[in-house]
This record gives structure tokens, sequence and C-alpha cells, in this order.
């Protein structure tokens, strides 16, 4: 026998190589040159001779053991349970083990209400201390699985993308269809998981009930009270536990199903283009885009349908004939704009002056009558200020004789500013 | 009702340039996503007024939706439509998680190769005929959507991908059997 202190020491002193060990050959085993290694590698300035003590030391106090038939070393299990513990790089355990605990925990529980209704207190203790530790025994395992599925989630999610994609999420896939859903149907409200807590907390607390009751084994109260809790604890943390391993598995698995489905789907797509031809399965899905020549062009179908319909809510306006009234007077086209005609006669003079006067002056090639027209106009503008001859006049107008009373005009403004 | 005030929209002019040439503003186009993602309400309603759909993608993109393309456009879309799809059979192939790799892995020349040569004859129908086909034709197109970036190795496909992707998963067995009896 060993004593503890010193195995705790050991430990203690060595634990960075422990670690190493640990963590590089997982639970393989390795030989006598590794572990010097190891300890020449953390510990430089070792002698060799020191090193040999240390690594003897090691094997002595049965931290490391020999395989059976073998040369080969390996942790023994104590402390790769413990190093696994400290380190959180527990692997999941099955399910199983914790259906067989829980049933075993139901074995127990009637053989506690037999030794109570038989009144064998010793017995009933002993019982009860045992279920106690069963209890603990699957806290432990909820605890412990659900790193151990913390740990997967990790590795699956910080994998380099070089592996195939079934294999990274190999382990996640496994822990979900070996121990998240086979729990989940036992902790389920009507799972057995409930119903066989039910029947140990009933008892339990009739156990507890008839002590009141009777007064005998006072001092066993406290003790089932304590394993009600803790069962009724153990069932919470069991259930939180799986929730949240649950949580963390599922969007791995989901992208997973998600990825495979994305696969499976390009090859069946691909399938089909190879078998029809690429415009013709590919036109009715591909994304559309937006760019400026399709927008200013009739080339898009609603484009066209837009067009169409605004053809079709076409409709003719009544077509008017024009009667008399509408009908402009015929113009000849010698005769200068009449506004470029009036501009050009508020520029002359400003004094009153004879209208037929200027026109003739102005415009020596028109004939009479398009000057008389340029004259009936000047004299029916209100801009103008006129004035007509007291006396008949006869005046010659383009080889032509006219005897009128002839107007005077000049601009209004012009006149008006004159009063001034 | 939104109020729309054009004085926070400082780059709207470079964002409406963008997006109506058929681009994806994405995450990569800093300056302009961050003012999107900023007044997406604003912006969604001056270009609903002026006839366009502004959609915002979830996986962080902003692109105007339409329902047709030109035909020109509408080919140069079924050709990233097949390379994409190519592609995440490619990687599926290798054994690769096809989206990881698809968003991961730089497509360069040599990778353009080999698609085009292991699907000749699908390419052959769009007239890529080689990786320097493949890289003009569909790459640097994907360059001006905003699909994918250009970089030292080759090119990055971006978030707007997913277009494709959804496209993908649109393909179901009642498109096809309708397929089936127009043939």
């Amino acid at each position: 026998m060993i004593p503890a202190k010193k195995v705790l020491n050991t430990l203690n002193e060595h634990w960075s190589v422990l670690e190493l060990l640990f963590k590089r050959f997982k639970m393989t085993d390795f030989s006598v040159k590794d572990v010097q290694n190891i300890i020449k590698h953390k510990n430089p300035q070792w002698t060799s001779e020191r090193i040999f003590r240390e690594t003897n030391r090691l094997l002595n106090q049965e931290i490391i053991i020999p395989l059976a038939k073998s040369s080969q070393l390996e942790i023994n299990r104590a402390v790769a349970d413990f190093a696994s513990f400290l380190l959180q790089e527990e692997h999941l355990g099955l399910a199983q083990e914790i259906t067989v605990l829980v049933n075993d925990l139901e074995r127990l529980g009637n053989r506690l209400e037999q030794a109570a209704d038989e009144g064998d207190h010793s017995e009933l203790r002993r019982f009860s201390r045992i279920m106690d530790e069963r209890v603990r025994k699957i806290i432990k395992l909820f605890i412990h699985n659900e790193n151990a599925i913390f740990n997967i989630v990790e590795q699956a999610k910080s994998d380099s993308s070089a592996i195939s994609l079934q294999k990274r999420y190999r382990a996640v896939i496994e822990a979900f269809d070996e121990y998240i859903e086979p729990m989940l149907e036992m902790v389920d409200i009507r799972g057995e998981f409930h119903a066989c807590f039910n029947i140990i907390e009933t008892q339990l607390s009739q156990q507890i009930d008839n002590i009141e009751l009777y007064g005998r084994g006072t001092q066993d109260k406290r003790m089932l009270e304590q394993l009600r809790t803790r069962i009724l604890d153990m069932h919470l943390i069991g259930r939180e536990s799986l929730r949240k391993s649950a949580d963390m598995l599922m969007p791995l698995r989901e992208e997973l199903r998600r990825n495979s489905l994305i696969t499976r789907q390009a090859s069946k797509v691909l399938g089909m283009i190879r078998k029809n031809g690429v415009d013709r399965m590919l036109s009715p899905v591909q994304p559309e885009f937006v760019s400026d020549i399709q927008r200013f062009s009739l080339g898009q179908q609603r484009h066209m349908v837009a067009y169409m319909a605004g053809l079709a809510e076409f409709e003719h306006e009544e077509y008017q004939l024009p009667d008399q009234n509408d009908v402009p007077d015929y113009q000849s086209p010698h005769i200068p704009d009449y506004s470029e005609v009036k501009k050009r006669f508020s520029g002359t003079e400003k004094t009153k002056k004879a209208l037929l006067g200027f026109l003739t002056n102005e415009y020596p090639k028109l004939e009479a009558d398009e000057l008389l027209f340029l004259y009936q106009k000047l004299v029916s503008d209100d801009a103008l200020d006129l004035q007509q001859d007291q006396q008949r006049v006869t005046v010659t107008i383009a080889e032509q004789d006219f005897s009128l009373y002839p107007f005077n005009a000049s601009t209004k403004i012009e006149h008006a500013n004159d009063n001034n | 009702m939104t109020t729309i005030n054009l004085a926070h929209l400082t780059e709207l002019q470079a964002i409406n340039k963008k997006l109506a040439s058929g681009y994806h503003i994405s995450e990569q186009d800093t300056t302009l996503w961050q003012q999107l993602d900023q007044n997406i309400d604003a912006y969604q309603a001056l270009f609903s007024a002026l006839g366009h759909d502004l959609h915002h993608d979830a996986r962080g993109f902003y692109y105007l939706a339409s329902d047709e393309s030109t035909p020109n456009m509408g080919k140069i879309s079924r050709a990233i439509a097949l390379t994409v799809f190519i592609l995440i059979e490619h990687f599926a192939n290798q054994g690769k998680d096809p989206l990881r790799a698809i968003f991961d892995e730089t497509a360069d020349l040599e990778l353009m190769q080999t698609l085009v040569q292991l699907n000749k004859h699908l390419f052959d129908q769009l007239e890529i005929f080689s990786g320097s086909d493949l890289r003009k034709d569909v790459y640097l197109r994907m360059v001006r959507l905003g699909l994918a970036r250009e970089t030292e190795q080759g090119f990055m496909h971006l978030a707007p991908l997913y277009r494709y992707i959804d496209a993908l998963m649109e393909v179901n067995e009642e498109n096809f059997d309708g397929l089936e009896e127009e043939l």
C-alpha cells in the first residue's frame, strides 16, 4: 500500500509530464523511452540519472503501470480518470449506465421499504446509504456526459474543413443517437425514469410519515429526507443537463442535415441538367438581376405586358370637324410676324407718327393688302396710343390710292411718360 | 409613413449606381453596407417609389429583386448557377463540407480548369470551353455583380451566392415532373 500523500506529491511534482502523457497517448500504451523523453522535455536541465530515477518513481508508485505481458506502459486507470476529470477531457458514457443505476435505485427502494416494514433500522440505514451513493453517481454521470458532449461539439466545430463532413460529425451523430435520444425518452414525463422516481418518492415519503407517526427511529428521518431531496434534485439536474446537451448538439445536427441535403440536391439537379439541357432546366429557377439596360428597354415580358395594356386602354377622342369659325383666315406668307412689326414700331421715335407712313417705309416690298392687314392689326392693338386725323387724306400705298382718315400712334407707355 | 431625409442618405448616388447595375451590396462594401443598414427604411421607401424592390437578405446582403431578366442577363445567371451547383458537387465529391468550402476556399484557375474538364458537356452548352473562359465569362461577371471578390490567388465567393443555393433548393420534384411532361 502506497501512502496517498506520497502519490499526491508525485502527481503534483510531475503534473505537467502526466498531462502531456495523457493528452498525447490518450488511452493507448507507451514505452519507458516516451516517458523519459517527456520528462527530459519538461525538465531540460535534469541529468539522465535524475530522469531515470524519476521515471522509476512514477513506476514504483503505480502512477504508470506496465501492460500485462508487455514492456509497454499505461497510465493507471484511477489516475487517468482523475486526470480526465481535472482536464475535462471526458468521454461520453453510455445511456445504459444511467439506466442500470436507475433500475438499481428502484430495486434498492423496494428493499428499503421492506426493511422499514420489518423495523430493521440498521438495514434501512444501509440501503439508504447505498441509494445515496447511487444518486451521487448518477449526477456525476450526467455532468460528466454533459462535459463530454461539450468537447465533442467543440471538436466538430474547430476541425479543419479538409476532412469529410461525415467523418467530422460522426461523433456528433453518435452522441445524439446513442445518448441524447434514449436519455430524453427516459426522462420524458411519461417515461420509466419518471415513474420510477415517483415510486421511490412515495415510498420515502411514506417512511418519513411512519417515522413521524410512530416516533420510532427519529434519527433516520433526517437521512431519508435528505435522500428524497437528493433524488428530486438529481431528476432536475438530469433534465437540465440533457436539455443543455441537446441544445449544443442540435445546431450541428441541423447543419449536417442541411449540408447533406444541399449535396444531394446539387447532384440531383445536375443530373436533371445533364438529361434535359442547361437552359431548359435552369431558366425557371435562376435568380434574376436588375440592370440599367433592362430598365430602359422594352425587352422584358412585363414591359411588353405594360405596353400592351396601355394599347388596350387607348381610346379615340371623338374627332371634331372644324366649322367655319375655326378656320384661320388666309394669311399671305410675305407678311412678317406681327410681334416683330410691333417691336420695330416701338423701336422708332417716340413721337406720334402716321402708321401707314411707318409701314410703307419699313416694308416697301409688301403688297397694298398686306400692308393694310398690318395697319388694321396695329390700329386694333390696345398697347398703342392712337389718334385719328380729322381730315380725309388720300395716300398712295404700293402704287394704290386710298382715301381715309389715317391713324397716328405711339406706344402707350411712352405717351404716359411724356405727360409726366 | 417613412420620412426620407435625403441629407442622411449620403451614399445614395453610389448605392443607386451599384444596385441598378445588378450589384449585390454585401458586408465587404463596408461604407455602402453600413449606410444601407442604418437607413434601410428610407432607402427601401425611396427605391420602391422608383419602382424597384430593394431586398435585404438576413445573410448579409442587399439587392434589387426582379422577377425576370433580359435574355443576356439570364444567360449569365444560368452560367453562374451551373458553376455554383458544379462547385457544390465538386467539393462534396472531395469529401469536404460543401457550404463551408464554397465560402472558405479560393477558386483559382486550376480549380476552374478542373471544373470545366469534368463537366465539359454542360459547359459546352453555355459556350464555356476552358478554365479561362470560365474565369472571363463567369467569375469576372460575378465580381461585377458582387457575388465574388477577386484576390491574389483567385476568387472568393461572397454571401449573395446564397441566392443560388436557395434556387438550388427550390428545384423540386414538381418542377421536374412539369419538365418531364413538356418533353
